[in-house]
């Protein structure tokens, strides 16, 4: 058996809504191995972008633990779960979340630059090159397609070589001709570098594409489907 | 599965040892430099009043020091009320010292040529004075002239405006002189000293043929001494000091006179500094306000970096060097204007200035209009730059989310500095932390109010302005409570800079609708003074005879404090009492009367009644404030020195006095009774309207009683309007900063909400608005910002002047509405002015320009 890269015990999130709590995550435990995939699916409101921001770090649980990596993040600094996503984590999101005064080639440097590597030019070159846009390094994202700025984003994304890498509807946004590439590249370079892929999505068809699958439904996980074939 | 170690040993980089940051805030700022530039240039007016002010205080400090002899004219002046007697002279030891000599006096001329007569400043002088500087005179030999006991000068505007030329002469007292020039420079005179007494130079020598000194007569001798080294003027003040008391004169060294000047620049320069300063806060208020936009705006990206691993302060510290730099670049800019004009000022404002200045750079005044930048530029923008530190980076999956109330400890320090600041900054400013505690409150007080007056304002017209009105005239309201429109900053910001100008004019037209006597009909504007008693008669003839009223004839006998409440005057001097030297030592002018005046009126006590013969039974009236000043209450005693007769007196009751209402008005009042005897003079009183019956009557009074001197309260009335003019020129001048300071931020609230705006209007495009109608909405929207700031001004000034009028100077609230409509007419102007010119792009766009640009 692999190690497992994330574990999430009994995690439940609870927000206010005016005077009143309102759970959005509830009791929700799962665990994903090195170099596996899993979907996240379910209706809007059930939860799934909710348990990946918990998952990444990026928010922390009412309850329950979430460990990735080794590290409890629950028990963290927000700056030091920064650290963890730097140096463990990939993100590749619905909206591209390019920075927009940077260009394609200094948004896929900058996670590597926050490390403090040096001598990563030549990287990140391979990396534009690698999604195919090799001869648009220097423009701008509002210079950029949709597709095209998805791909800047997965260059960013596994430029850091990251052991896991969480991907929020990452072709919600595009065409069918570009939703089918941008998948294409996602698994085929996932597979390559042997990531660990946590997807959050509405289609079943790209869901399908992972090894497991887990349903979500009032925040509660309902449901999960081991795809023997992926 | 593996657990790894749980506390994470991050490398913390500070700001310079991180260079990704740099690179960041290179990176994102290039896309932004003009607005951040805007930001900073809110800074640059503030910078600039601070350092021209400052640089004009270093060069006048500088200059005093420089040529502080110049400002004297010599080494040691002695002063004194009487003649000076050979004791005095001995003890200089004339024969080894140069000196000089001059008597000067209020007296009238009469222009020969005009036959108009005037009240000046008369100044007898003898002996080669100045002794250092210079006195400089058209034609050079106009002082040669004079001392030949024939001639007399006169101050270069006394004959500008009499138009009196080197052919016409003057009569002063019985003698006519011939004019042999003009003085165009002298130390100790000019500037605004000349606008306010206008000099006539005589030579002492002639003076007595004059007639002018008699009995009574107010004559300041003046006798200037030039030692040949600084250690003989140490033994000649050695020598003074002791006889002073005893004899009963003041004397000025070089270092008193620098001393006085320099503290009297200092105090105006601390008026003006702090102007300066309220428009440097302006400026800051306008950048954090932008730097809140800006900082909101980032959210997202700052999120992005947070997702991949940027730390709170790494996100904080790109913004921040952003800010800094470009504060620190508007801060050397607004240096350099300060520079600029602190190259004008000497020719803008040189009659306020008896100093030549040096076009001299101060590098002192520089250093710290930076520093002072770069100091606000970090403060006012910590605040909403902080809130970087805190974004969520759960942001980039939820755009909505927000993480609630951050309490953070860096939050609540930028707080604590951001209300220090003004009180250090103008505590600096001011030497005095007391000053600078007063200054910031009464600086936030006043933000506090226009604020509030700004919400009561929009609160109120969103309430109840008309739902019938057009679409254009609702939507350019409407566009006032746009997100991020800053409309309440903007309206403090340029509220606060018609506020000062607004209450500079009310408190004008108030002090000058006191002097301008419109009131009482029946009120004194003429004062007759120096009426010996055997001219009494004559002098009330002669007014009669002009058909004039006499309102007054009062006596007036001088005298001088010996105690107070049974100690006298050397043993309060001695005390650590803080009764104030010049009320101990000054000469009184008293009168006697059983009756008060309808100036007057008694708030404690009564009015002294004399019964001859009764014991201790002399008692007088004291008017109220002096009273204080001299701590005394009703019931203590006071000992008189009347002209060397003691006298013992009582108080016996308090006056309230309107001093500008019917003069002449005293601090002591005697009962009748027992002061009639002693050596007294006669002042009188009457009301003369027309300008003609004036000049005629003064003609005939310098005629028939020469040594009389005439007070024209309307000449003084012109001399005060030219006064507030002057000083009102700078006040202005400054306080134009404040809304240039305002108008800066407004188009940088403009460019913010540039792109907002632009959407609307394609908006509105699409619906079918026509262009001129976009152009009528845009304009009405800041002509109604406009109106607000103005009207904020305004409300805030009527109710700050109608305090100031009624608390601080006493005199009745007076408002010229033609004038406050002036001033807010050119604030609705230029707000107008600047919102459209900023906005000729978001006019102009194309609809499609922007539909992509969205997309």
């Amino acid at each position: 058996m692999s190690d497992i890269v994330l574990q999430s015990e009994h995690l439940t999130k609870t927000y206010r809504s005016g005077d009143r709590p309102l759970t959005v995550l509830d009791d929700v435990s799962f665990q994903a191995e090195q170099g596996t995939s899993l979907a996240i699916i379910g209706p809007s409101g059930s939860g799934k972008t909710t348990l990946l921001g918990l998952c990444a770090g990026l928010d922390v649980p009412t309850s329950g633990t979430i460990s990735l990596m080794g590290f409890k993040l629950n028990a963290m600094s927000e700056d030091d779960r920064a650290y963890v996503r730097n140096q463990f984590v990939g993100f590749v999101f619905q909206n591209f979340q390019l920075l927009p005064t940077l260009t394609a080639f200094e948004n896929v440097m900058v996670p590597l630059e926050l490390r403090g590597e040096k001598n990563i030019a030549a990287k990140a070159k391979d990396w534009l090159a690698r999604v195919g846009l090799g001869d648009r390094m220097n423009h701008y994202p509002t210079q950029l397609s949709g597709g095209e700025q998805q791909r800047v984003a997965m260059a960013r994304a596994f430029m850091t070589n990251p052991r896991i890498l969480f991907a929020d509807e990452p072709t919600g946004n595009l065409d069918e001709e570009n939703a089918s590439q941008i998948t294409q590249l996602l698994f085929e370079i996932n597979r390559e570098a042997k990531t660990t892929l946590v997807l959050v999505t509405h289609n079943l068809e790209l869901a399908q594409k992972t090894e497991r699958i887990l349903q979500m439904k009032g925040g509660k996980l309902v449901s999960e489907k081991i795809l023997i074939n992926n | 599965m593996i657990e790894y170690i749980i506390k994470i040993k991050r490398i913390q980089k500070n700001i310079f040892q991180d260079a990704w940051v740099w690179k960041m805030a290179w990176r994102d700022g290039r896309h932004n430099l003009s607005r951040l530039f805007l930001f900073s240039a809110s800074l640059i007016t503030g910078i600039a009043a601070v350092v021209a002010i400052a640089s004009l205080n270093y060069s006048l400090q500088d200059e005093l020091n420089r040529n502080a002899k110049e400002l004297l004219g010599a080494d040691l002046v002695i002063n004194s009320n009487k003649k000076f007697t050979n004791e005095i002279f001995s003890a200089i030891d004339t024969a080894k010292q140069k000196i000089a000599e001059d008597a000067d006096m209020a007296s009238m001329v009469m222009f020969m040529h005009t036959k108009q007569s005037r009240l000046v400043k008369l100044t007898a002088i003898k002996g080669d004075f100045p002794f250092y500087g210079e006195m400089l005179t058209l034609p050079i030999n106009a002082y040669q002239l004079v001392k030949t006991g024939k001639y007399a000068m006169l101050d270069e505007s006394l004959a500008t405006q009499y138009e009196v030329s080197s052919e016409d002469s003057i009569k002063v007292g019985n003698t006519i002189f011939k004019v042999a020039g003009v003085v165009t420079k002298i130390p100790g005179g000019g500037g605004l000293t000349s606008t306010l007494a206008p000099a006539v130079y005589i030579s002492l020598d002639a003076l007595d043929s004059t007639g002018l000194v008699q009995f009574g007569s107010r004559v300041g001798y003046s006798l200037y001494i030039k030692t040949t080294t600084e250690s003989q003027t140490k033994l000649l003040i050695d020598r003074v000091k002791p006889l002073s008391k005893k004899l009963g004169f003041g004397y000025e060294t070089v270092e008193a006179r620098r001393e006085g000047l320099g503290q009297g620049f200092r105090s105006v320069y601390q008026f003006f500094s702090l102007l300066a300063f309220v428009a440097l806060v302006l400026g800051c208020i306008g950048v954090a306000s932008s730097v809140h936009i800006y900082a909101r705006e980032k959210r997202d990206e700052v999120a992005v970096l947070r997702c991949v691993g940027s730390s709170g302060w790494q996100a904080f510290n790109i913004y921040f060097i952003q800010i800094f730099i470009l504060g620190l670049a508007g801060s050397l800019m607004g240096a350099a204007l300060g520079v600029g004009i602190h190259q004008i000022i000497p020719y803008a404002f040189k009659e306020y200035i008896p100093l030549k200045l040096e076009f001299a750079i101060s590098i002192r005044a520089i250093l710290e209009g930076i520093f002072l930048g770069g100091i606000v530029s970090i403060l006012f923008t910590l605040l909403p730059l902080i809130s970087v530190r805190f974004v969520p980076p759960l942001t980039v999956l939820r755009a909505d989310f927000n993480a609630g109330k951050i309490r953070s400890k860096s939050k609540n320090a930028a707080i604590v500095l951001i209300v220090l600041f003004p009180i250090l900054a103008a505590a600096y400013q001011t030497k005095s932390f007391i000053s600078g505690g007063f200054f910031a409150v009464g600086l936030g007080v006043a933000l506090a109010c226009l604020t509030a007056v700004a919400y009561a304002l929009l609160f109120l017209v969103r309430r109840y302005f008309p739902t019938n009105a057009s679409f254009i005239w609702r939507h350019a309201m409407s566009n006032l409570f746009r997100p991020n429109n800053q409309t309440r900053v903007l309206m403090v910001a340029i509220g606060l800079g018609a506020f000062i100008i607004a209450t500079l004019n009310i408190i004008q037209n108030s002090l000058l609708n006191q002097v301008e006597f419109t009131g009482n009909k029946n009120q004194s504007n003429t004062i007759l003074f120096d009426i010996q008693p055997n001219q009494k008669k004559g002098v009330v003839k002669l007014i009669k005879d002009q058909k004039l009223p006499v309102n007054q004839v009062v006596p007036i006998i001088t005298c001088r404090l010996k105690e107070l409440k049974g100690k006298t005057i050397e043993e309060i001097q001695k005390d650590t009492t803080r009764i104030p030297e010049w009320a101990l030592t000054r000469e009184y002018r008293v009168t006697y009367r059983d009756s008060l005046t309808s100036s007057e009126e008694l708030i404690k006590g009564e009015l002294p009644k004399y019964v001859p013969g009764k014991k201790d039974s002399v008692r007088v009236t004291i008017s109220e404030g002096m009273h204080e000043t001299l701590q005394v209450k009703v019931g203590d005693s006071l000992l008189f020195d009347l002209q060397g007769v003691p006298l013992k007196v009582k108080i016996s009751g308090i006056r309230k006095v309107n001093w500008p209402k019917d003069p002449p008005n005293f601090i002591f009042v005697f009962p009748t009774g027992i002061l009639e005897k002693a050596p007294q003079i006669f002042v009188a009183a009457t009301r003369v309207d027309e300008p003609t019956q004036a000049s005629k009557f003064q003609q005939a009074l310098v005629i028939n009683f020469p040594n009389v001197s005439l007070i024209d309260l309307r000449l003084i009335l012109s001399t005060v309007t030219e006064l507030f003019g002057k000083i009102g020129l700078v006040v202005r001048f400054l306080a134009l900063f404040s809304i240039v300071t305002g108008l800066i931020v407004l188009a940088g609230a403009v460019i913010n909400s540039k792109f907002i705006r632009m959407k609307e209007n394609v908006l509105l495009r699409t619906l079918g608005a026509r262009t001129s109608q976009i152009t009528k909405i845009t304009l009405i929207e800041y002509a109604y910002l406009g109106i607000f700031s103005a009207l904020t001004g305004m409300i805030l000034s009527l109710g700050g002047g109608w305090l100031l009028t009624r608390f601080f100077f006493e005199v009745e609230f007076a408002v010229n509405t033609f004038e406050l409509l002036a001033i807010s007419g050119g604030v609705i102007f230029l707000t107008v002015f600047i919102g459209w010119f900023n906005s000729r792009e978001v006019i102009s766009t194309p609809p499609l320009q922007v539909l992509r640009k969205e997309s």
